[in-house]
């Protein structure tokens, strides 16, 4: 800066460079000054009291507005504190890009992690719950053919009027063989739940079933296939016909809504153990 | 006495107006403020000298704020341009030092 300002010969730019040995100027400036007889001291007070305008101070004031301007916008900005990243430089923005970009993507695969593992938990816990349902549906099931739950559904009535006691336990169990045979589901005779462990003995005038002794006359309630189940009892050389020839009296109904609420005990076996386990 | 009433009237303007700094002035103004304070440090000691100028006082001053806006600028493309503005914020402040040892032996004899 200093080239070109030497040429227009400016004193103060000759005065400037000068300040290296500034130890030696005021001894020597004191007496240059008091030359027009003023000291700096008086000059400075002579520039600021009587404001003169002139053009070199009117200049002079335009230049120190743009710099008092300048100055009061940067302390400003710089102090506005709301971002820390004004007038950072450009490398230090990217390197706070870059560390942000990092942090960004670390959050992100945790985020995935994250939302993997709740997928899976959500995944397990629905299939416990499938699982669950499923075992419910199942248990119903078995407990329909263990006896240990109610059951209703279509079915037949089976009575058999047993007037002269020839009626024997053997018949009975045909029948129920029968009817099995015929697709019956769940049977349950005189308020006693036929099971797959029933058994049929003779006990004097009456049957004992699983030890429950009933009399006639016989009423058997079944759900099945009505279609199946009447037929299967009907046929010739049948149940039906066996029992009539005991002199017996044999009616089949067929409707729509049998309910079977004889139940049993739920019997934990003593010996037999699941070998799925 | 006009000039002093120019630079508070400046500064006050400066606050109460917050111009937004437009992002390619932003690194330069810091450099320029303080290249401006050394021309005026400098005129004022002229002044002190009875030397004072007022032509040269504004080629200093604009050629001081256009040539450390410069520099700053050459050193950003450079890539040193942090490095370059703390050496220039080095060089004004000693001249500003300097002169205002000057201005102080002037004012108050010591």
């Amino acid at each position: 800066m200093s080239d070109h300002e030497q040429k227009p010969g400016n004193r103060l730019r000759e005065e400037l460079p000068a300040e290296v040995p500034p130890a030696e100027a005021p001894a020597a400036d004191a007496p240059a000054g008091q030359q027009p007889g003023l000291t700096g001291r008086q000059r400075l007070v002579k520039g600021l009291w009587p404001p003169r305008v002139t053009r070199a101070q009117l200049i002079v004031a335009l230049l120190l507005f743009g710099l008092g301007f300048g100055l009061a916008v940067q302390v400003a900005s710089n102090s506005d504190g709301d971002s820390a990243l004004r007038g950072a430089r450009q490398e230090d923005l990217v390197r706070i890009l870059d560390e942000l970009d990092d942090r960004t993507q670390r959050l992100e695969d945790e985020k995935q992690g994250l939302e993997k593992q709740r997928d899976e938990l959500e995944n397990s816990s629905d299939q416990a719950e499938e699982a669950r349902r499923q075992t419910v549906e199942k248990e119903r099931q078995l407990g329909i053919l263990a006896g240990t739950v109610a059951a209703r559904g279509p079915g037949i009535t089976m009575t058999i009027e047993d007037t002269k006691g020839t009626v024997e336990a053997n018949m009975l169990l045909d029948a129920i063989q029968e009817l099995r045979a015929a697709g019956a589901e769940a049977i349950q005779v005189n308020g006693v739940r036929v099971v797959a462990g029933t058994y049929l003995e003779d006990s004097g005038k009456s049957v004992g079933v699983d030890g429950n002794k009933i009399n006639a006359p016989y009423r058997f309630k079944v759900i099945g296939k009505p279609q199946d189940l009447e037929p299967a009892l009907n046929i010739p050389g049948g149940v039906v016909q066996t029992l009539e020839k005991e002199h017996a009296t044999v009616t089949v109904e067929r409707s729509s809504k049998i309910v079977v609420d004889a139940l049993r005990a739920v019997k934990r076996p003593d010996y037999a153990r699941s070998s799925s386990q | 006495m006009i000039a002093v009433l120019g630079l508070v009237v400046g500064v006050v303007a400066g606050l109460l107006v917050r111009p937004e700094v437009p992002a390619a002035v932003e690194p330069y103004l810091p450099i320029a403020v303080v290249a401006a304070l050394d021309a005026v440090f400098g005129g004022l000691r002229a002044m002190l000298d009875g030397i004072f100028d007022d032509k040269v006082f504004v080629v200093s001053f604009l050629s001081n704020v256009v040539v450390a806006a410069l520099i700053v600028f050459l050193g950003d493309k450079l890539g040193v341009g942090a490095q370059l503005s703390t050496g220039v914020v080095v060089v004004l402040g000693i001249r500003i030092f300097s002169n205002a040892a000057a201005i102080r032996r002037h004012v108050f004899r010591a």
